[in-house]
């Protein structure tokens, strides 16, 4: 079954690479130097106590045509399993956020569970993780742009490279043209981590230039990509936390309800429904209690 | 000669050859820092500093050997830790967040050649903070050359 599977991802990547070359106009000679086909599973070495590896020499697969001094962001459509997709943008300036940040505790990636281990830090295992950071971005509660990924990717794997695209944008007003894939094995609902590219335009890599994938994984903790569930290594899963207790706001009026208020039950359906997790946090994004 | 470096809060340097972040801010201070003296570096860090920075800049790939006593020596991508006995002393800039690194600052203010003089926090232009260390070189007591 997964052999008939990996052979139908074989013929749609070749059917994607016959239309990319035959619309696009991008051939081989096109390709900047060194560049490869994009990362698979197969090709991925085993996890090995760091957050990432480095792929391809570090050499991004943009082609030369790709690199444009404009800013732009496009996120691919869900997948038949609600899974997010290549997210591919060039970061600048004027994309870069002008606003706090608000609540995405609405959005459920797949595969999200939430579930908490003492050994984590934060506590809590998954993070809502953006693809394309907030912070390069602006794009928050986007379903297209968060996957469930442990906080161990999100903040030792990801955010140092974003980090790097950010000051470096900040600083010379260039764009990077940046890419990210998250990598799923067959119809699991998590990813098993994320390849992520970067290069600078207007100094032709000089400046920023990587490609690396980031393990979707936290040590001391097992976890079943398939579900999203996870155990302390070694033993029986653990039950995802009831959610009960959570806070729901209203994006429109800003007034949150608590379980037994009045709106309460009515705001699960809500097209303006938030989640808060506590109702700190909902103060915090500047919401008000309601009365009944 | 006086060393001046930045590093991440794992004492990160580089990743792919490529500095992990820059700010401008931090540029005027060293320029303030240098003051009167000569500031020595190579043409990749001339790239960034530019001509504008009032100071006497000297830009060679040979900078570590021209550099003389008192003056000060901006490292990015070179090996200066061989010159242990001849740093009098290091400025050290640590950015308040995390790179990406596979080369490190190879010095060890720790193994008892250093005495720690100023420590000073800055308000970066694309940083919320950045903090500066003045490190002196003590007296060779023997530990003076030893790789960290």
């Amino acid at each position: 079954m997964k052999y008939n599977w990996k052979s139908c991802k074989l013929l749609l990547f070749v059917i994607g690479c016959f239309f990319l070359t035959a619309c696009t106009g991008i051939t081989p000679e096109d390709l900047l130097p060194g560049k490869q086909e994009s990362a698979t599973l197969e090709s991925i070495p085993e996890y090995s106590e760091e957050p990432y590896v480095v792929l391809n020499d570090n050499e991004p697969d943009f082609a030369k045509s790709e690199l444009t001094e404009e800013s732009f962001e496009n996120y691919s459509e869900l997948d038949s399993l609600g899974r997010c997709g290549v997210a591919y943008a060039c970061i600048g300036q004027d994309l870069m956020p002008t606003k706090k940040r608000e609540s995405i505790g609405q959005v459920k990636p797949s595969g999200w569970q939430t579930v908490k281990y003492d050994i984590v830090d934060g506590k809590y295992l998954y993070n809502r993780c953006h693809l394309i950071g907030f912070q390069l971005s602006g794009e928050n509660a986007n379903e297209k742009n968060l996957i469930t990924g442990t906080r161990y990717m999100n903040v030792d794997g990801m955010l140092p490279f974003e980090n790097m695209v950010a000051d470096y944008v900040k600083e010379t007003n260039n764009h990077v043209l940046y890419r990210v894939t998250p990598l799923y094995d067959g119809d699991n609902l998590l990813a098993d981590g994320v390849q992520m590219e970067a290069m600078s335009v207007e100094d032709g890599g000089e400046g920023v230039s990587y490609n690396v994938f980031v393990y979707n994984n936290q040590p001391g903790i097992s976890i079943d990509y398939a579900t999203g569930e996870s155990s302390l290594a070694g033993k029986a899963p653990a039950a995802p936390e009831k959610q009960t207790g959570v806070i729901r706001g209203n994006s429109r009026s800003k007034i949150y309800h608590c379980p037994g208020q009045a709106a309460y039950e009515e705001m699960a359906d809500s097209k303006n429904l938030v989640i808060f997790q506590s109702e700190q946090e909902a103060k915090n994004a500047g919401y008000r209690k309601a009365k009944r | 000669m006086i060393m001046i470096a930045c590093v991440d809060e794992k004492n990160g340097m580089l990743f792919h050859s490529r500095r992990q972040s820059q700010d401008k801010v931090l540029r005027e201070d060293v320029a303030r820092e240098c003051g009167e003296r000569n500031l020595y570096m190579n043409a990749y860090s001339y790239a960034m500093f530019g001509q504008d920075t009032g100071i006497s800049l000297k830009v060679s790939e040979d900078f570590l050997n021209q550099a003389g006593d008192g003056d000060y020596c901006f490292v990015e991508n070179q090996p200066f830790s061989y010159l242990r006995k001849k740093i009098e002393g290091v400025v050290l800039y640590q950015w308040n967040r995390r790179y990406p690194a596979d080369t490190y600052f190879p010095l060890d203010f720790a193994d008892g050649s250093w005495e720690l003089e100023r420590v000073e926090e800055l308000k970066g232009y694309s940083h919320e903070r950045i903090t500066k260390e003045v490190y002196k070189s003590l007296p060779d007591d023997g530990n003076m050359g030893k790789e960290s």
